[in-house]
């Protein structure tokens, strides 16, 4: 694949497409558009990794790592970003950037958590995979924020089963109009205190549910999964090490391989993408300038059409510095909204509980999917309260091995080896709807540049009312129903958690009917420049409440589909 | 990989990790026996706190802390994982611990019998007394000898062990009754 590092003729650096960014709509992107024989350059900043082969930790015990899986203190206080992040540890950490490497500024507090290596973020996502509904497409429309989607269920449901089948989704068949079932695997079924709680909860609201948390790991792999290599999840949740099983879905051990067996796929890992080229007179891109991370070389590669999956705010950075006189505010934006309306997910409070009831019951082995998830119900149908939209939860039981450790000596030890199995806790997390603002932004700073002559990127987003309203209203609703199930100790806590650090930021070259407020159309295309699609978090016009990696993937299909066709008929 | 399997032969296990040992000079100088970068600790009091972590865990039927060399990890992980604070807390709570054995039995810690080890730091667990230095290295050797033996892989394979792969998932597994 490398093979073609040293060449410089034109026409060896001319592709039919390139596409920008290895994560999980890169990923995609890149296997669309080889399977339909494009010649396919795929551009990585980071380094290659490589299913299995790079995953270093994978298969080491506890007490093979030097701290036990805590990482040195120096490391910590090195990274507060980074650090910030649930599952920055020693297992883990070769997968996060070092804050100091990647520097940005922070009008407000702002956890960007990044992974810049061939599969980016793809390797050390939560997995946790919903469909949309009209419920959330409609959203901005019927709330009055933000613009109307230039797309339906109706328009984008065909690719979530396209991609659900080949990903691989763990979920039971629902029913809910508001969270459309999908093509699933045999879900992970609840265990006993959540079966418990749903039960519960159901009987005293009737509209409010939960569910088995849907999720991209295999529980029962299809021939389409073993032709990837993949094969059924082993349980071990270790899923951030990178998965030997390829148990669950990243773009290393799915769509990138499956990418490569066409023969059409380049990958150039260490490329900065530094701006996307305008052509005047074509009136179109024609390809994108690349620095080289290592020799800081500059390289220009060219394809016919472009795709843009450098993950939400680096999109946003590079198409902002995307400069020429036809488009001197960045690429495609005529209308100076790049970078404006970025959002993201309320993550702002968590309660915990416990019962002590079901003693009969623990769990054994592990649940890939981390339990049940509370899909939204406030606002559902109609406005009903004072704050806009909604918000899921996640949903986890479990029993702790409990052990006492007063005193020394033999009955410590004694102690230590017998641990006896406490009460059920249960614990919930709110993943909650925000409202995209032209307040709350990205712009590029116009002194202060990186490593590779990258200008820093500022981030400005910080929550506001309309968060705080839903955050109380989630620990309020979650309290009344653990409170109606018989939990105790119910501890709630808010505000644990700054915007950024659910990693879930979305927007700021966003998707609309009108070229005057938008800049993508219903196909993912800069109104601007046809020929540039964007298909990661940057072209999210709103939020909803779902976790987006699964959209991102049926709208980067869905957009290959449309790009490749126009490609063939001469329009592109 | 010659070079590196001869540098693994140097190393010293501790709870099942390996830990590079401190260089020859540093040990004719009375120095700790493993390579630490931020605490100042010499082999007395690397082997007080060796009978300290003993005291914990005892060896019986099965290894104790000296054994699985427990001492030498809760050393690395204060070394590498905690502040400042915690680390000149430690090493002064060291020296008073050895000043309480001092002033109750007129002689070291580690001459002092099993019984009389254990009365001193019953004492100092029961003073509970968190601003003091003694009792501020009393909980991290506690706390860390504790997390190094059931983490050590004597006791994940042996006596609790520890499934890499467990391929499957049971929400509602019986509890047995006692």
């Amino acid at each position: 694949m490398m093979s073609n590092l040293n060449i410089d003729s034109v026409k060896q650096r001319t592709f039919d497409a390139i596409v920008i960014g290895s994560g999980i709509s890169g990923g995609w992107a890149a296997k669309e558009l080889t399977e339909k024989g494009l010649k396919t350059l795929v551009l990585e900043r980071g380094r290659d990794v490589k299913h299995v082969v790079d995953y270093p930790t994978t298969n080491m015990y506890p007490y093979e790592f030097e701290h036990r899986g805590e990482l040195p203190i120096d490391v910590q206080k090195a990274n507060p970003v980074a650090n910030r992040c649930y599952a920055f540890k020693e297992d883990s950490a070769h997968f996060f950037v070092k804050d100091a490497e990647h520097p940005y500024i922070q009008e407000n507090p702002f956890d960007w958590i990044r992974g810049y290596q061939v599969g980016g973020k793809s390797l050390l996502w939560a997995r946790q995979t919903q469909r949309w509904s009209d419920f959330d497409f409609e959203g901005p429309a019927r709330d009055g924020f933000a613009v109307d989607w230039p797309i339906r269920y109706k328009d984008i449901a065909l690719w979530y089963s396209y991609v659900e089948k080949f990903a691989g989704i763990a979920g039971d068949k629902d029913g809910l109009s508001h969270l459309p079932d999908g093509e699933f695997l045999p879900g992970y079924p609840l265990n006993a205190v959540e079966d418990y709680f749903k039960k519960k909860v159901l009987d005293k609201y009737g509209n409010r549910h939960i569910i088995s948390a849907r999720c991209a790991h295999l529980s029962k792999p299809e021939p389409v999964h073993h032709q990837q290599g993949r094969a059924q999840c082993q349980n071990r949740r270790l899923c951030q090490r990178g998965c030997p099983f390829g148990g669950y879905f990243s773009s290393n051990s799915s769509t990138l391989p499956w990418a490569e067996r066409t023969g059409n796929l380049t990958l150039r890992p260490f490329s900065v993408v530094e701006s996307v080229i305008y052509d005047e007179q074509k009136g179109k891109a024609t390809g994108v300038r690349v620095i080289d991370t290592n020799t800081k070389e500059v390289i220009e590669y060219y394809a016919k059409i472009i795709f843009v999956n450098a993950s939400a705010l680096n999109t946003n950075l590079l198409l902002l510095n995307s400069t020429s006189s036809r488009f001197p505010n960045g690429l495609g934006n005529d209308n100076g909204l790049m970078g404006k309306y970025v959002a993201f997910h309320n993550y702002s409070a968590r309660i915990s509980a416990e019962y002590e009831g079901l003693q009969e019951f623990t769990t054994d082995g592990r649940n890939p999917a981390g339990g049940g998830y509370i899909p939204r119900f406030r606002n559902v149908l109609k406005q009903e309260t004072d704050f806009l939209r909604g918000y899921a939860a996640g949903l986890s039981g479990f029993r702790t091995l409990e052990r006492d450790l007063s005193g020394q000596g033999p009955q410590l030890k004694e102690n230590l080896l017998n641990p006896f199995l406490g009460p059920w806790h249960i614990s919930s997390h709110m993943m909650g709807e925000t409202i995209p603002k032209e307040s709350n932004y990205v712009s590029l700073d116009s002194t202060q540049k990186d490593t590779w002559g990258m200008p820093l990127l500022k981030v400005s987003v910080v929550y506001d009312e309309n968060d705080h309203k839903m955050s109380k209203d989630f620990v309020d609703q979650l309290t009344e129903m653990f409170t109606i199930a018989g939990f105790s100790n119910i501890q709630a806590q808010t505000n644990t958690r700054v915007p950024g650090n659910d990693i879930h930021e979305m927007g700021g070259v966003r998707m609309g009917h009108d070229p005057k407020t938008s800049l993508l159309n219903k196909w993912n295309q800069l109104h601007a420049c046809k020929n540039v699609f964007v298909t990661d978090g940057a072209c999210m016009t709103s939020t909803a409440s779902q976790n987006p990696s699964l959209t991102y993937m049926a709208l980067t299909a869905r957009a290959v589909d449309y790009a490749v066709k126009q490609v063939n008929n001469g329009q592109l | 990989m010659q070079r590196r399997s001869a540098i693994k032969n140097l190393m010293i296990i501790a709870g099942g990790i390996a830990i590079l040992p401190s260089c020859a000079k540093d040990k004719e100088k009375g120095k700790a026996s493993i390579q630490l970068n931020n605490l100042n600790i010499d082999a007395e009091q690397e082997k007080l706190l060796a009978e300290v972590s003993e005291a914990f865990i005892p060896t019986t039927d099965t290894p104790g802390a000296k054994a699985l060399n427990l001492h030498l990890f809760v050393l690395k992980m204060v070394d590498d994982c905690h502040d400042k604070t915690d680390q000149e807390g430690f090493v002064a709570g060291l020296s008073e611990l050895e000043k309480l054995s001092e002033k109750r039995f007129d002689k070291s810690f580690v001459n002092c019998s099993v019984k009389e080890r254990g009365e001193i730091l019953k004492d100092i667990e029961n003073s509970k007394n968190p601003s003091g230095k003694v009792f501020q290295f009393y909980k991290i050797a506690k706390d860390r000898t504790i997390q190094g033996y059931l983490n050590s892989k004597y006791v994940m394979t042996e006596l609790i062990p520890y499934e890499l792969v467990p391929g499957r998932y049971n929400g509602y597994f019986p509890v047995k009754k006692s």
